[in-house]
């Protein structure tokens, strides 16, 4: 009598267990598609070819609520442009301290842009793609904790945002894809949102090291070969300037929504700056107007981004560097230089509860190399 | 005569429908007041208890329902999709889950008659004794 209870206990204990292990699966995707629209353009990763892959995504989320205030999210993502093959987007725990804190620990998204947390998620924005000005700087994802704490300020909600990790990976500069890592990032990020209207600040800091020595200049030079001689002549002072080795690098976003009277409007400005280093400061923007038709919301766009040449690092040895040295110096600093503005029209069509159509039309026009290069792109975003 | 008659009280049904249309409805035990705006916030995902500070469980209709339509634009004052694309921005950042969604107006009774936190919403014609109107849109 006694065991049976027993066994009745531990049995109820078991079909107990689950119901605290709470799953909810959720996903996204986006399928689209895209081509350049003359034979020699190039943007974001299309050519004149139409391409399927290139922006197309798979998602799926696992969030298990551990009960007691303590939950895991992994997210699970494959990128077209990676050839699908999956990995883990975020994976982090989370716990609610209280009403007000919530940390999360493990790998998370950089709270750089308004839009970061979600921008792989297209089914929550009208853009086909989020402003590629502003938001193709990369170092999307982090390892490290935040700490959230959300309040209400009178009729605003405050959403405010302590980060700090690290972040170990590769980097597209001046053309390259080089090793990347900033440590010590430290950041703070404050939202506040009323039901038409947010303000948004960003601020990151971190040390930043970038493995630049691969570069290669000609058949013959690489940027650690240029280094060594100067180093060797006896100018580290110099090489200091250039190099990227735990730099101070610092990151600005502010930003604003507005959502009213079925209007639409979005703005972002951004400045990054890697002190003591070859890399420019770049500074963009970016702002949309949008009007919604029950279920079609079309929009415009413009972006900027401006990336300025450092010409202080080589200007005291423009009488002293012999050639070739001096050349390889001003072309490693001039390979920063970026001026581009981009304008986009585009569509959002929501045709299905859990569906939108979408297509956009982006213009670049880079000042610099004096071209102009456009990119037509649609396609279905979901969730699930 | 008897066709006026009729056309007037068929207006007034009509029209009465159109007052009343869905009913708030919380526990009767639950004594808290809950104003438009704490409704919006706590269906939002924005707040999570009452005036008193106990806890909230808000309980909403399945997708697709007239009332839940009907919900979602006067109270919420957003469309499906953009309520969608609302709560795909916290669901895929891990800041938060939609309310539960229950299958018709007896499901959300059967709940909030038997959860003092739960707080949903039904077509006026289903209330009964088993739960109590807080508000009405």
């Amino acid at each position: 009598m006694f065991k049976k209870s027993l066994l009745a206990v531990s049995l109820a204990g078991l079909l107990a267990a689950p119901a605290y292990a709470d799953v909810t699966i959720n996903g996204f995707a986006s399928i689209n598609a895209g081509i350049a629209l003359d034979k020699n353009d190039s943007l974001y990763g299309y050519d004149d070819s139409l391409d399927f892959k290139n922006e197309s995504l798979f998602a799926i989320q696992i969030m298990s609520d551990l009960g007691e205030k303590l939950s895991v999210t992994a997210q699970l993502m494959g990128r077209g442009s990676n050839d699908f093959d999956v990995g883990f987007e975020w994976a982090f725990i989370s716990y609610q301290i209280n009403d007000d804190w919530r940390i999360n620990a493990g790998r998370l998204r950089t709270p750089f842009y308004k839009y970061s947390d979600f921008r792989d998620v297209g089914y929550s924005y009208d853009w086909l793609r989020v402003p590629q000005s502003v938001y193709g700087l990369g170092y999307d994802n982090i390892e490290g904790v935040s700490l959230y704490h959300t309040t209400q300020l009178g009729s605003f909600d405050s959403s405010l945002q302590f980060v700090a990790g690290t972040y170990d990976g590769i980097g597209y500069i001046s053309g390259n894809d080089l090793n990347v890592k900033f440590n010590d990032i430290v950041g703070v990020t404050w939202e506040l949102s009323q039901d038409w209207f947010s303000v948004r600040a960003a601020y990151l800091a971190a040390k930043v090291t970038i493995g630049i020595d691969s570069i290669q200049l000609n058949a013959t030079t690489t940027v650690g070969g240029v280094l060594a001689g100067l180093s060797n002549a006896g100018l580290d002072a110099l090489v200091s300037e250039i190099d990227v080795a735990d730099e101070n690098g610092a990151f600005l976003g502010l930003g604003f929504t507005l959502d009213k009277n079925d209007w639409l409007v979005v703005a972002e400005y951004t400045t990054v700056k890697v002190s003591k280093s070859f890399v420019g400061d770049k500074e963009s923007y970016y702002g949309s107007v949008g009007h919604r038709f029950d279920k079609l919301t079309p929009y415009v766009s413009y972006e900027k981004e401006k990336r300025d040449v450092k010409t202080a690092i080589y200007t005291p040895y423009t009488t002293t560097l012999p050639q070739p040295t001096l050349g390889a110096v001003v072309g490693i600093v001039q390979s920063q230089n970026r001026d581009a503005n981009t304008y986009n029209v585009g569509l959002r069509y929501d045709f299905h509860p859990s569906a939108a159509f979408k297509v956009q039309y982006s213009s670049e026009d880079n000042n610099i190399a004096d071209v102009r290069q456009s990119v037509l792109a649609l396609g279905v975003d979901l969730v699930f | 005569m008897n066709i006026i008659k009729t056309l007037l009280l068929l207006s007034a049904l009509l029209s009465g429908a159109a007052i009343a249309d869905i009913s708030v409805v919380v526990n009767p035990a639950n004594a808290n007041a809950v104003s438009a705006d704490e409704l919006s916030r706590l269906f939002l995902g924005r707040a999570s208890s009452f005036a008193d500070g106990t806890k909230a469980t808000p309980l909403n209709l399945a997708e697709g329902l007239p009332a839940r339509d009907e919900f979602d634009s006067k109270v919420l004052s957003r469309s499906a999709s953009q309520l969608k694309a609302y709560w795909s921005k916290l669901v895929f950042t891990g800041k938060g889950t939609p309310p539960k969604e229950l299958v018709d107006d007896a499901a959300v009774k059967a709940a909030v008659a038997s959860d003092a936190s739960a707080i949903g919403y039904i077509s006026s014609a289903s209330v009964d004794g088993s739960v109590k109107v807080v508000a009405t849109f």
